[in-house]
């Protein structure tokens, strides 16, 4: 497999190609990983490794954000991804408040910008939202005074998925640097916010990236793929879609499957699921013409059988716990980017 | 350059007393003329209009004053009754006065539908109580209650003085109803206006499906229900000449080259189908949805591929902003392109604004929940000076896009011909009245305090058009005059 | 701005070898001594305090290295500075004496927060305090239990204390500053 890919080049070719202390964090909000620069990610992962440490001590917490309000506003039901923000939050010593919308006065009715104000009122100074309109977590930072954390946002960005997904990656190739690896991923990528915010970041990162799935889940994207092509997107290398899972797996560094939905089938987009788990289904013989060192990832919850063989999610291979740890951590990172920006005090207070 | 006009009898709604335009660029699409020229309005009659010639013209070019006749408006929605909050006749009459507009023409997807007389009769009265000038036509529904189901009342319609009969907001339901509709129609005079969306390939659909959606994540509106659906109804009404030659099809806003395409072959081969196009979508692309604002003619490569806002650097507002959110969606510079190819050749006779007001409570919500439509009737004239000023389109054909273009249309349809609703719109001497009067060396910024709608739905806030309108008479009336002072 | 310096090389490095001798006397020898140093200019400090240890009771107590970037109370630094650079704490904290090593000592808050971090690691059986040097306006009931030098300031000066380690020569310095406060502690 060759290192030397457009993509490398294109990576070799940016300005702060070598990690920087001196980056600092200016942004309000982090809504997509599309405008965060690359050194800006690195300042993520650095503060996310160190917050891995604090995760492995004895006592998991730091006063960092004390007295501090998070709110989770979870539009969509997900209580794993909802308990990773609250567990990164509490780590922090934030004090946290959640809203499942489906027992609140949203089912009765009330607006986004009315509960965001209510939300607002009651003091919350970081906002972690999920909701099923792409775009929805844009509204919200319009009309909402302090930070908007984006748990997900319709078909469009996962963030926090995006990076800990890249977290996860660079701890398992040589020298935590993805240029020019072959990663992967396979599934339903049309209506998936985690592909699409992968593409924004893998391609920062100068992996090698291929998107694989049946031809009606990859409608779209090979015109994105082509408006990319020749680095065209300064800081973003091109990236392949196909639907040939053969020559996508092949010599792969990472493998990442994503969750297909029963709805699909419904809609007239797939036969069945047994088609697709036999067809797409990451499974041993798939997997073996990946690299031998090569790691399995999901963003989860997992249809084992349907996306993902069993004995594959349970492999040596699979990187899913792990995952689900460094979700933690990469939350724990952004909310501490994030409160540390635009603080209302003045820099230098005394201490 | 500079032109001089003197005002009396300043009330809106009054008759003009006196009103002279000195060394103005008169344009007369009727007459097929411009230049430089002069107008006196006398007691609501256009008493002179003089063209200048030699040395009197010296100075005057078509960058200052111009005047035109008054503009028309064949596809609105006033929402009233049953939507006020939205707009009313009466806020609708001054937003189109304040474009330029002396005829409106409105949509019957109010509530309860514009299906029967009674409901024609509370419009009717809206505007006559509103005191405007501006004339109100009204299309009634093709089918009762919009539901794709039973014919309107179409006969009852026809006497009561619709100027044709659409399903606007959505597409005549099945091919079976629009044959029935365009014969019954047809033997009336007037003609079906068909808003063309195949409904089952945009179930669940946000925006353009291109480039633009497929990185913000929206569900795609593909350009194939458009087309489908201008398709279906080509055939229809080539079967249905057959039986009733008076049979007439207007397809309204459309966005699409492919769309555009079928309705030019179509008229090739000489079947009376018309069609128009938005300001929008000339002017706006999806791009808009990613965050950038600049016109389609600017997003548009030199070997004519739309550009890429991402890589050109040409984001520069939030991304996903309701206002933009319109059905047809707006679509890519290429399409736009088309749109205006479409003008230009005739293939699409007029500029319609499709002026659609929303209140903020409908708009300010997620893009995917919120509701379609752009409130426009009053920067169609500034969106068609920008592709003046650009070079995109002469400001002839600008202005007979907007006046003769529609009027043409409204004459096709025999029971509409030989109205008032349907005259030629030029500058006559003699007639009533019927101008608008404009200043491009004059720029005016939208905001929700200079729009006279009440829908401030339009993606244009905070921006500056050309060509501020000065004063718009209809019917001899004064409709609309410009707050500032200085008309000497 | 003109630097003033207050101590040479020569001059730290004696103070060093006295610190160390001054924490070896309180502890009546070097059981269950461990030093940690302060990130950032703490820690080469503590280095050197443990290999003079070293030289003189043929003992090196344990070093570590505590970053209290996630303790501090003062969040608006980390739009500034949000590089972290480590906490390494390599032996066992509980019933050990940690001597806290600092650079310079001004309002306390900084040492504070190094208990709290430290208190998370464990339950030391007692902390100590040692800075090269202190220069008064305390705004916490915090003192050194060992001294290098004790310099009066102004709030408007700053006192920069160099490492040969990290900026390539030993001194300190003293400096009147135009009103950037960024270097409180």
């Amino acid at each position: 497999m060759s290192v030397q890919t457009e993509a490398g080049a294109a990576q070799a070719g940016r300005k702060d190609a070598a990690p920087t202390q001196d980056v600092a964090w200016h942004h309000r909000h982090v809504l997509d990983v599309d405008v965060l620069t690359w050194p800006e990610i690195e300042l993520i992962m650095r503060t996310a490794e160190e917050m891995s440490g604090i995760l492995s001590r004895p006592i998991r917490k730091v006063p960092a954000l004390n007295g501090r309000r998070v709110t989770t506003l979870f539009y969509e039901a997900s209580t794993r991804t909802r308990v990773s923000f609250e567990t990164a939050a509490r780590n922090l010593s934030a004090d946290v408040v959640s809203i499942a919308t489906a027992t609140s006065s949203v089912t009765k009715g009330e607006s986004l910008v009315d509960t965001i104000r209510t939300i607002e009122a009651l003091g919350a100074e970081i906002l972690i939202m999920r909701h099923s309109v792409s775009g929805a977590p844009y509204l919200a930072a319009q009309v909402f005074g302090g930070h908007v954390l984006n748990g997900g946002d319709g078909w469009h960005a996962h963030p926090t998925q995006a990076l800990l997904d890249l977290y996860t990656m660079r701890q398992h190739v040589p020298g935590g640097d993805l240029r020019g690896r072959k990663v992967v991923i396979v599934g339903d990528i049309l209506h998936s916010r985690v592909a699409r915010s992968n593409i924004w970041s893998l391609t920062a990162a100068g992996a090698d990236l291929w998107l694989c799935g049946p031809a009606t889940l990859l409608r779209g994207l090979d015109r994105w793929a082509v408006a990319w092509e020749g680095g065209k997107v300064p800081g973003h290398g091109r990236f392949h879609v196909t639907s040939d899972v053969a020559a996508a797996i092949r010599d792969a560094d990472v493998v990442m499957a994503l969750r297909i939905q029963r709805e699909r089938m419904q809609s007239g987009l797939l036969p069945s699921l047994r088609e697709y788990a036999a067809r797409f289904g990451i499974n041993a013989e798939r997997v073996s013409t990946a690299r031998p060192e090569a790691i399995v990832m999901h963003p989860g919850p997992m249809n084992e059988g349907v996306e993902i063989a069993p004995d594959v999610a349970t492999s040596g291979r699979s990187v899913v716990t792990e995952q689900v740890s460094n979700g933690v951590a990469i939350r724990m990172a952004l909310l501490y980017l994030l409160a540390g920006s635009h603080d209302g005090t003045a820099p230098g207070a005394a201490r | 350059m500079s032109a001089k006009a003197g005002l009396k009898a300043g009330q809106a709604g009054q008759v003009v007393e006196r009103l002279e335009i000195q060394k103005a660029w008169l344009v007369d699409p009727v007459a097929g003329r411009e230049g430089p020229g002069e107008v006196v309005v006398t007691d609501g009659v256009l008493e002179s209009v003089v063209w200048l010639e030699g040395d009197e013209a010296s100075g005057v070019d078509d960058r200052g004053v111009v005047v035109a006749p008054g503009l028309l408006e064949i596809h609105a929605h006033f929402r009233e009754p049953g939507f006020e909050d939205a707009e009313t006749v009466a806020t609708g009459c001054a937003a189109a006065a304040h474009g330029g507009y002396t005829t409106a023409a409105v949509m019957p997807n109010t509530q309860p539908t514009l299906d029967e007389p009674g409901i024609l009769e509370r419009v009717r009265a809206a505007a006559e109580a509103s005191g405007s000038p501006v004339e109100v036509l009204a299309y009634g529904a093709v089918s009762l209650d919009r539901a794709g189901e039973q014919l309107s009342a179409m006969g009852e319609l026809a006497d009561a003085g619709v100027v044709g009969y659409s399903d606007d907001g959505a597409c005549v339901r099945t091919p079976g109803l629009l044959r029935s509709a365009l014969l019954y129609a047809g033997m009336l005079g007037l003609p079906i206006v068909d808003h063309c969306e195949d409904a089952e390939l945009t179930a669940g659909a946000e925006a353009n499906e291109g480039y633009v959606a497929s990185v913000l994540g929206l569900a795609g509106w593909p350009a194939a229900a458009e087309v489908n659906a201008v398709s279906r109804d080509i055939a229809v009404l080539a079967d249905a000449l057959r039986d009733e030659p008076r049979a007439r099809l207007h397809l309204t806003h459309l966005s699409t080259a492919a769309a555009l395409d079928a309705v030019r072959q179509a008229r090739a081969a000489g079947l009376p189908v018309t069609c128009d196009v938005t300001p929008h979508h000339l002017a706006f692309t999806d791009e808009w949805i990613a965050g950038s604002r600049r016109w389609s003619w600017e997003a548009l490569a030199a070997d004519g591929s739309s550009g890429d806002p991402w890589v050109d650097g040409a984001l520069t507002a939030a991304p996903y902003d309701t206002s933009l959110r319109v059905n047809p969606p707006l679509r890519t510079p290429a399409d736009a392109a088309a749109c205006l190819a479409a003008l230009l050749d005739g293939t699409a006779g007029a500029v319609v604004t499709d002026h659609a007001p929303h209140t903020a409570v409908d708009k300010e919500v997620e893009f995917g929940k919120a509701i379609n439509g752009i409130s426009g009737i009053e920067t169609a004239l500034g969106i068609l000076l920008s592709l003046v000023d650009a070079g995109k389109l002469p400001l002839a054909r600008a202005i007979a896009a907007l006046t003769t273009g529609p009027a043409g249309i409204m004459a096709g349809w025999s029971r509409v011909a030989g109205t008032p609703a349907a005259r030629p719109r030029g500058l006559t001497e003699g007639a009533a009245a019927d101008l608008v009067v404009f200043d491009r060396a004059d720029s005016w910024q939208v905001t929700a305090d200079s729009l006279l709608s009440k829908g401030k739905n339009t993606p244009l806030l905070g921006r500056s058009l050309p060509g501020r309108v000065l004063f718009t008479v209809g019917d001899g009336r004064l409709a609309y005059q410009d707050p500032s002072p200085d008309q000497a | 701005m003109t630097d003033r310096q207050i101590m040479t090389g020569d001059e730290i490095r004696r103070a060093i070898i006295r610190i160390s001798h001054e924490i070896v006397e309180k502890q009546a020898g070097t059981e269950g001594l461990a030093l940690v140093g302060i990130q950032r200019r703490g820690v080469p400090l503590a280095q050197r305090i443990a290999a003079a240890i070293e030289e003189h009771e043929g003992v090196k107590p344990p070093v570590g290295a505590l970053d209290i970037t996630f303790y501090r109370d003062d969040l608006s630094l980390v739009a500034q500075q949000p590089i972290v650079k480590g906490t390494d704490l390599p032996f066992d904290l509980n019933g050990a004496t940690v001597v806290l090593i600092d650079d310079v000592l001004y309002t306390g808050r900084t040492i504070r927060c190094a208990m709290d971090a430290l208190i998370d690691f464990g339950r030391p059986r007692a902390i100590r305090l040692a800075v090269l040097i202190d220069r008064g306006h305390r705004e916490l009931p915090i003192r050194a239990d060992h001294v290098g030098k004790n310099v009066p300031t102004s709030r408007e000066e700053i006192v920069h204390v160099h490492v040969a380690e990290m900026d390539g020569a030993d001194e300190v310095t003293i400096a009147r500053q135009a009103g950037d406060d960024t270097d409180r502690r």
